[in-house]
């Protein structure tokens, strides 16, 4: 059983694959944002026929471009009988079009376990293999936030079956215990998200620690009394000694938290309540 | 609980937590790396561990470690433990964490770099078919690198970034044995904005309307107006609350970046400039 943990993230595919379709040439790369999952998985996120957008990952080790029945089954895309499929408008984020695209309509046992035991955080659609990668030149480097995808003019040549006997043996069976393991322990495949509450205060760093240096009109930050000049020391019983660690802070509290603010006015130490909006 | 005995079991072996170190002696200019395709358009490429080989490994963008034979890893000296297997569990290998010493990529230089010795079945079908192929590449080697990767050229570039990649293994393995259900992603807006963004639930039209501008902020000096429906902020789609505080994590205050909104029908470029705040 061992095993277990480390395959079901590794993304090693073998199928047949159909021609794919060369794109337009651009003279100039598409910054194509992208985030790593829980998984260290690059993904990217893509609009099929104008829907979405749906999570991807990049897989040099994948021989499609891999989209997962349910989403296909929502948008209309019918599959053949042995699952390859065609959609006409492909768009990766970051304004990277792809028209009339095949896509193998199909779960690899890979993003059922990922997705079953929310390993990566993220509930993933589908992975982008060979025939979409090899058509551009792309950079990876985790120190930016965006890839750079530069088209070529390449038609690439599709790949030859291995063969079925490729697949771990069992794996299907394997994946099915981890789906009901994740289950009974609630897993879920996307993280819920925590959106962090508005003050409407434009802050610098003083001398010190953290100076207001405007208030927004009508923002919570106004409303609660605070005035430029005032230095913000603590929040709650957290001292904040710069505008990073009060960032951090503040970070820990979405809208509709009363905050109690420790403030410093014209050297005399006061308190200030402030109830964050929604807002960024 | 048995599976959960066995995972634990794995959790304890994991050794190589600990930041890894730069690789060096690569040069600062693109180390150009040239890739053979198998007829399954894998990506394959040469390298040597420890001095041994060369090997043929598969390069592997979706794989989140890097995989090695037992035999390799015997061959190169990689297995601390003599290649023991795991309480006799043998099925893919020992799947003990090892760090290569040394590992050479055509120009490219590297040290300390983690494998898992592990057989993986799909691997072993891949060399039964094409001959030998030790191991799959992965995360770990090229999130190091600023990488480039052509399919034309069959070529890779490899310049060191200073990225140091972390360990997932631990951590999905406490992941994979907590009780808790996932931990909330976490979005906070790097600097202050000045507006409000609102979606109902069965409007599924690209992206999302802003509800609030505040006087002086930085929408409000960018142009926007209540009832603009922001599509794209910084080249990243906005279609959900949630895409939109995304976009905003990213974007240190000062920045200038282009978002496009549509105002009655019309869609147009905007320039704004977050400030430092919150």
């Amino acid at each position: 059983m061992t095993p277990l943990l480390a395959v079901p993230s590794f993304l090693l595919l073998l199928v047949a694959a159909p021609p794919a379709e060369s794109p337009k040439p651009a003279a100039k790369p598409y910054l194509v944002p992208y985030r790593l999952t829980n998984t260290n998985h690059v993904l990217v996120r893509a609009k099929i026929n104008g829907k979405g957008p749906y999570n991807f990952i990049l897989d040099t080790g994948a021989p499609a471009l891999f989209v997962v029945p349910a989403v296909c089954e929502k948008l209309g895309i019918k599959a053949d009988k042995s699952t390859w499929g065609r959609i006409d408008s492909f768009e990766l984020e970051g304004r990277v079009p792809l028209k009339d695209v095949r896509v193998r309509v199909e779960k690899p046992f890979q993003l059922e376990g990922m997705n079953g035991l929310g390993l990566a955080g993220v509930e993933l659609h589908g992975i982008i293999g060979y025939p979409v990668l090899a058509r551009f030149r792309i950079e990876f480097d985790f120190t930016k936030q965006k890839m750079s995808w530069l088209p070529l003019q390449f038609q690439p040549p599709d790949p030859h079956p291995l063969g079925a006997s490729a697949n771990p043996p069992g794996m299907d069976v394997m994946v099915s215990v981890l789906k009901v393991l994740g289950g009974l322990l609630g897993k879920q495949a996307e993280a819920p998200v925590i959106l962090r509450g508005f003050w409407g205060v434009v802050l610098e760093d003083g001398a010190d620690g953290v100076v207001v240096k405007t208030l927004l009109d009508g923002g919570p930050a106004a409303t609660a009394g605070l005035q430029p000049g005032d230095r913000i020391v603590k929040i709650a019983a957290n001292n904040v000694k710069n505008l990073d660690a009060l960032q951090k802070q503040a970070a820990k509290s979405a809208a509709d938290a009363d905050l109690e603010l420790s403030i410093v006015r014209g050297g005399a130490n006061r308190t200030i309540h402030l109830r964050t909006i929604k807002g960024l | 609980m048995k599976m959960r005995r066995a995972l634990l079991l794995v959790l304890c072996i994991s050794l190589w937590a600990g930041p890894p170190a730069r690789p060096e002696e690569t040069p600062a200019k693109p180390a150009a790396v040239p890739f053979k395709l198998l007829p399954t358009r894998h990506i394959t490429v040469q390298i040597t561990i420890n001095g041994k080989g060369p090997y043929r490994v598969v390069f592997d963008t979706g794989s989140p470690f890097s995989l090695i034979s037992s035999k390799v890893a015997k061959e190169a000296g990689l297995s601390a433990k003599g290649g023991s297997s795991l309480l006799g569990l043998n099925l893919f290998g020992s799947i003990e964490p090892v760090k290569a010493r040394s590992l050479k990529l055509g120009a490219v230089s590297a040290e300390n770099v983690p494998f898992l010795v592990m057989d993986h079945p799909t691997v072993e079908a891949m060399a039964s078919a094409f001959g030998p192929i030790d191991g799959i590449l992965g995360f770990p080697f090229f999130a190091r690198y600023r990488m480039t990767l052509d399919y034309q050229s069959e070529q890779m570039t490899f310049v060191p970034n200073g990225y140091e990649p972390t360990d997932i293994l631990q951590a999905l393995m406490n992941s994979l044995m907590s009780q808790n259900k996932a931990e909330p992603r976490l979005l906070a807006p790097l600097g202050l904005w000045g507006f409000s963004v609102e979606k109902e639930g069965q409007d599924e039209a690209p992206g999302v309307i802003l509800s609030k501008v505040l006087a002086g902020g930085p929408a409000a000096l960018a142009g926007l107006q209540v009832g603009d429906r922001l599509l794209i902020l910084d080249d990243r789609w906005t279609d959900s609350v949630a895409d939109c505080y995304a976009a905003a994590t990213v974007i240190a205050p000062g920045t200038e970046v282009r978002g496009i909104v549509r105002r009655h029908g019309k869609e147009m470029e905007i320039k704004i400039r977050p400030v430092a705040g919150l």
